[in-house]
């Protein structure tokens, strides 16, 4: 299926704003219809979700906020007083 | 993002007075997400901690002057993207010859496509395969590496990442359009090798 000028213009919109937001609806309702667009939005969501769970993935290792607290002389809240 | 807006109003007052309790806890409430924001900027964990560490020592030397007039995560984000971006620029750059496209909907909407192949989400545990994602997203410009960055990653609105980066609401979308569009057509190769294995 062809899209028009109007749609294009929309979908450009759409995969710049937030996935589900409402104005999104019209063009979902396209999409629907046009497989084209349909394995395009799924790619990039899939892109998206790639990215956030490989993010997930990267833990901060657990000294860092001891460290950065030290380096501020900042008080550690976690940190249990010396005897 | 989720941050409790009204507790955390009173945790910048009292930080803003000097409370030295309140700015502990605000650099604990924010350094995974600074540390996880220096880590996909720079693409390295030391730079990553060391953009961390500047941001705090911003935050310490000028949260007299945070006015309140946006919430205070959008200006620690704002304090530590520019300390980010001023470390990044001072680096030889690597990819300065990539430029970025926006989608060619014309063919999106005439070429026949395949859908990927179904993707195993467990690959993203193994290490190799996320250097492979470092790798293609070092190679897009910090310009729409940090929309993608804040908009993707850390879930923040247009609104917040247009204020953060000072550039205009509908250039953010533009940016994030063209970052995501970026690094879908990159990562179908990489999709469609892990499939195969």
């Amino acid at each position: 299926m062809k899209l028009n000028e109007e749609l294009l213009r929309e979908i450009c919109e759409y995969m710049g704003s937030d996935l589900n937001s409402p104005p999104c609806k019209i063009i979902r309702d396209h999409m629907d219809a046009c497989h084209n667009c349909e394995v395009y939005v799924d790619k990039i969501k899939q892109t998206i979700e790639i990215y956030r769970v490989a993010d997930q993935c990267e833990e901060m290792p657990d000294n860092v906020t001891h460290n950065l607290l030290a380096c501020l002389k900042l008080n550690d809240p976690f940190k249990t007083c010396d005897k | 993002m989720e941050t409790n807006l009204p507790e955390e109003e009173l945790l910048v007052a009292r930080a803003k007075q000097g409370d030295r309790a309140a700015l502990s806890q605000l650099v604990v409430n924010y350094s995974s997400r600074i540390y996880h924001l220096g880590l996909r900027l720079s693409g390295n964990s030391q730079d990553a901690e060391d953009i961390l560490q500047e941001t705090f020592l911003i935050m310490l030397k000028k949260i007299g002057q945070f006015q309140g007039k946006s919430s205070f995560y959008t200006w620690i984000y704002r304090v530590a993207v520019n300390v980010g971006l001023r470390k990044l620029k001072s680096k030889p750059h690597k990819y300065d010859h990539i430029s970025i496209d926006d989608p060619d909907f014309e063919r999106v909407s005439t070429d026949a496509v395949r859908e990927w192949p179904k993707f195993d989400f467990d690959v993203i545990n193994d290490r190799r395969f996320r250097q492979k994602l470092d790798h293609l997203i070092e190679q897009l410009p910090e310009i729409y590496r940090t929309v993608f960055i804040l908009r993707d990653l850390h879930e923040l609105s247009t609104e917040d990442t247009s204020r953060i980066l000072q550039i205009t609401p509908s250039n953010a979308k533009i940016r994030l359009m063209r970052a995501r569009n970026f690094l879908k057509e990159r990562l179908e190769s990489t999709v469609k090798a892990e499939a195969m294995l």
